[in-house]
């Protein structure tokens, strides 16, 4: 599936819906991320916050699983990075889920354009343009003298 | 080369263990001892995609035990990951050779008490360690390589 990363698909038809999502990551990092995203966008509601500090995996599980048993037309965990216990928890608390779906590498402007677009998109296309949005983020830059 | 740590960790694979000791000490293998991770082909998977550039193998205990030595005599760097006290005392009983474990993680549940603030333990985790020990196996207890190993004994009384 590929989605263009400028608009919604469908020649621009609008879903009434808000994709809901979770951000699940170490320390207080999705709490911080929350904080910015407010700075940056207004007020952020309805974005619940887990940490994995302090918690095993078992327990880290079942949190996220009492976040997203509700999503009943799927929705985005978002995670900080591959391999993490947020990510392999993440995964194994959406197993079978249908359209709740995980992204991993999650940054600010991720999360901003999450803000922006989230009742534009289905998860999947939303998870797809997300995606793309992160890669397109991170950029290297030499800035000369002149 | 082969075994550079020797890990209990409820987590099993995990950041601190890609990132703060795997950079540290360059594994070249995973090795996971768990019997309920080995049953299930998905979890086996979910484990083996976590790590990348690493090979990942996950066994039961016994299985882990049997292979010990054999992995010993092997180039490059191996991690093995138990997790709990007490699959560490199994793999020790089934012949593995082990001289520390490292403790990087045994966190809250019911029944537990606070050792450290990432390790809690009941009372069959603390006759497991007790057993451990008793077997010469050194329990050192530290998350990150950055930190001090602290001797789990002198966190609390086993006993």
């Amino acid at each position: 599936m590929s989605v263009s990363p400028q608009g919604p698909a469908g020649g621009g038809e609008t879903r009434t819906g808000v994709v809901p999502a979770l951000l699940v990551m170490h320390s207080e990092l999705a709490s911080a991320l929350i904080h910015a995203a407010t700075a940056v966008y207004g007020p952020v509601e309805g974005v619940p916050v887990l940490s994995n500090s302090g918690l095993s995996r078992e327990a880290l599980e079942e949190r996220i699983v009492g976040e997203v048993a509700g999503w009943t037309h799927g929705g985005l965990v978002l995670t900080d990075f591959w391999g993490g216990s947020c990510h392999t928890c993440g995964l194994k608390a959406t197993r079978g889920r249908g359209e709740v779906l995980l992204l991993t590498g999650v940054n600010l402007p991720v999360l901003l354009d999450y803000l922006h677009n989230r009742d534009k998109y289905s998860p999947a296309e939303l998870a797809e343009r997300l995606q793309l949005k992160g890669r397109e983020s991170i950029r290297a830059q030499r800035c000369s003298d002149r | 080369m082969s075994w550079v740590l020797h890990r209990i960790d409820d987590r099993l694979i995990h950041g601190q263990v890609l990132v703060a000791w795997g950079a540290r000490l360059s594994p070249q293998r995973i090795c996971i001892a768990d019997d309920a991770v080995a049953a299930s082909e998905w979890e086996r998977q979910l484990y083996a995609d976590a790590a990348p550039g690493i090979a990942v193998s996950v066994l039961t205990v016994a299985e882990a035990a049997a292979a010990h030595a054999a992995e010993s005599a092997s180039p490059g760097g191996a991690f093995l990951l138990v997790r709990d006290l007490a699959s560490a005392l199994r793999l020790a009983e089934a012949g593995a050779v082990i001289g520390t474990f490292n403790v990087g993680g045994l966190h809250y549940a019911t029944g537990k008490t606070k050792v450290a603030e990432y390790v809690y333990l009941d009372d069959e985790d603390r006759a497991a360690a007790r057993a451990l020990l008793a077997r010469g196996v050194s329990l050192d207890v530290q998350d990150v390589p950055a930190t001090r190993a602290v001797p789990l004994a002198s966190l609390e009384p086993l006993q």
